[in-house]
């Protein structure tokens, strides 16, 4: 077998920006499923009760439902029932949120379940209000246990991201699925796709374990 | 905007197939990537050094890689480098079982690290051999908190399945598609099939959770 990596440098600008796309749309959908997951953990937490079963419902059906379906869903079916159609990149930001803020929302949960009641408790007899308590005694704690968590969920993230191809998002799978099509050479493509998100996701994985390990002792208690 | 469900009740054979199909491919990759996954588990912590280097470095590609890129990878580069004409379900089953063993050799090798040492040291010391003293006291102990782990994993690839619908194997993702595709019923057919994912998948997350609950190991 003969490889002729050549494909890769004559395509360099098309992979490149397949490349872009998956680290915008990864960095985006992170954040904004980060933001929405802290909110629908908090209703679950300490919202009203009848909002708690609605929460439950939501976060196990994201459960129980491929990220694959809630992508395409979101950009097939949704624009026909709302009559607004999105183009694939913020199809694939949306429905990613909608899919990882579940998870997200689990990871806070259990972080703060992890803070004994007792220190509640103890903040609240000292004086705080339930709301100052949670802010500056559960969370903190809270947080830095999340860590490793979150950590993994990044890179499920960039992984997911892959999956978006499929309602034609330009990221790097798109890319490369095109390119090996197009040249022939899916060998040389699939190779070089596959060093591109090794070396995306184990700064992430690594990076992220190193860090827990130098705050690790912030969240004992 | 006109909605016709009846189209969902129409090809219900063709969902039901898909549907079976789902669920076999989800239970013949188990079937092969539990004992894939303990044999790669124990050439990581027992082997010689380069075959367990070997080992580590499977488990870590893997995990590193977006399953869709491995089921295009595997759809490509497998006939051309074994030449065969796989099936596109043998494609699929394989990138899947490739996947889910590297996850599960993580599993099974965290589950033997999380037994303290001294409990071996403790049983040994009781006249017990070592081989003795791992399957008698460290590895029931282990299994019991493999187990709600392994059923995650279990969930998370029945949805994963849904990937292996890229390279047209017939499961339920394709199965809907390809309804949609020739009837243009795009939201009653793309509802249906997360609808009938949710009623399968929900219980199953469940039962993770009851596991979870049950099977918690107190040292």
């Amino acid at each position: 077998m003969d490889f002729d990596f050549t494909v890769i440098t004559s395509h360099a600008r098309f992979l490149g920006s397949g490349i872009v796309t998956t680290l915008v749309l990864s960095v985006a959908s992170g954040i904004t499923s980060l933001a929405a997951g802290f909110v629908i953990a908090l209703l679950r937490l300490y919202g009203a009760r009848w909002l708690r079963p609605v929460v439950v419902l939501y976060i196990d059906s994201m459960r129980a439902i491929p990220v694959l379906v809630v992508l395409v869903w979101t950009f097939f079916a949704l624009p026909i029932l709302t009559g607004l159609t999105m183009p694939p990149f913020f199809a694939a930001l949306l429905g990613l949120t909608v899919h990882l803020a579940a998870y997200v929302a689990e990871i806070v949960r259990a972080g703060v379940e992890s803070v004994r009641p007792g220190q509640m408790r103890a903040a609240v007899a000292l004086g705080m209000s339930r709301a100052q308590a949670v802010r500056r005694i559960v969370m903190p704690q809270a947080l830095v246990r999340m860590l490793p968590a979150f950590g993994s969920l990044l890179s499920i993230t960039i992984k997911d991201t892959a999956i978006a191809s499929v309602i034609a998002v330009t990221e790097l799978m798109r890319q490369s699925e095109t390119l090996a099509g197009q040249s022939f050479q899916p060998i040389e493509v699939f190779s070089f796709a596959m060093l591109v998100y090794l070396v995306m996701l184990f700064p992430v994985t690594r990076g992220v374990d190193l860090f827990y390990r130098r705050v690790a002792h912030l969240g004992r208690s | 905007m006109t909605f016709d469900w009846s189209v969902v009740w129409q090809h219900r054979d063709a969902l039901a197939a898909g549907t079976v199909t789902t669920i076999l491919l989800t239970v013949a990759t188990m079937a092969i990537a539990v004992p894939c996954g303990i044999v790669v588990a124990i050439l990581r912590l027992y082997a010689w050094r380069p075959i367990a280097a070997l080992a580590t470095a499977y488990v870590e590609l893997f995990r590193n890689l977006p399953l869709i890129l491995v089921v295009y990878w595997a759809f490509y580069v497998l006939p051309i480098m074994t030449g065969l004409g796989l099936s596109p379900l043998v494609t699929g089953l394989a990138a899947l079982a490739l996947n889910v063993t590297a996850y599960n050799a993580e599993t099974f090798r965290a589950g033997i690290n999380s037994i303290r040492r001294g409990q071996l040291d403790a049983a040994m010391a009781l006249g017990m051999s070592r081989t003795q003293a791992l399957r008698r006291v460290v590895l029931p102990q282990a299994l019991r908190r493999i187990l709600p782990v392994l059923a995650s994993t279990w969930v998370s690839l029945f949805k994963d399945t849904s990937l292996v619908s890229v390279i047209a194997v017939t499961e339920l993702a394709y199965v809907a598609m390809q309804i949609r595709a020739q009837t243009f019923r795009v939201l009653e057919m793309l509802t249906a099939l997360a609808a009938i994912y949710w009623l399968l998948g929900y219980p199953q997350a469940k039962l993770v959770d009851w596991m979870q609950r049950r099977f918690v190991v107190t040292e």
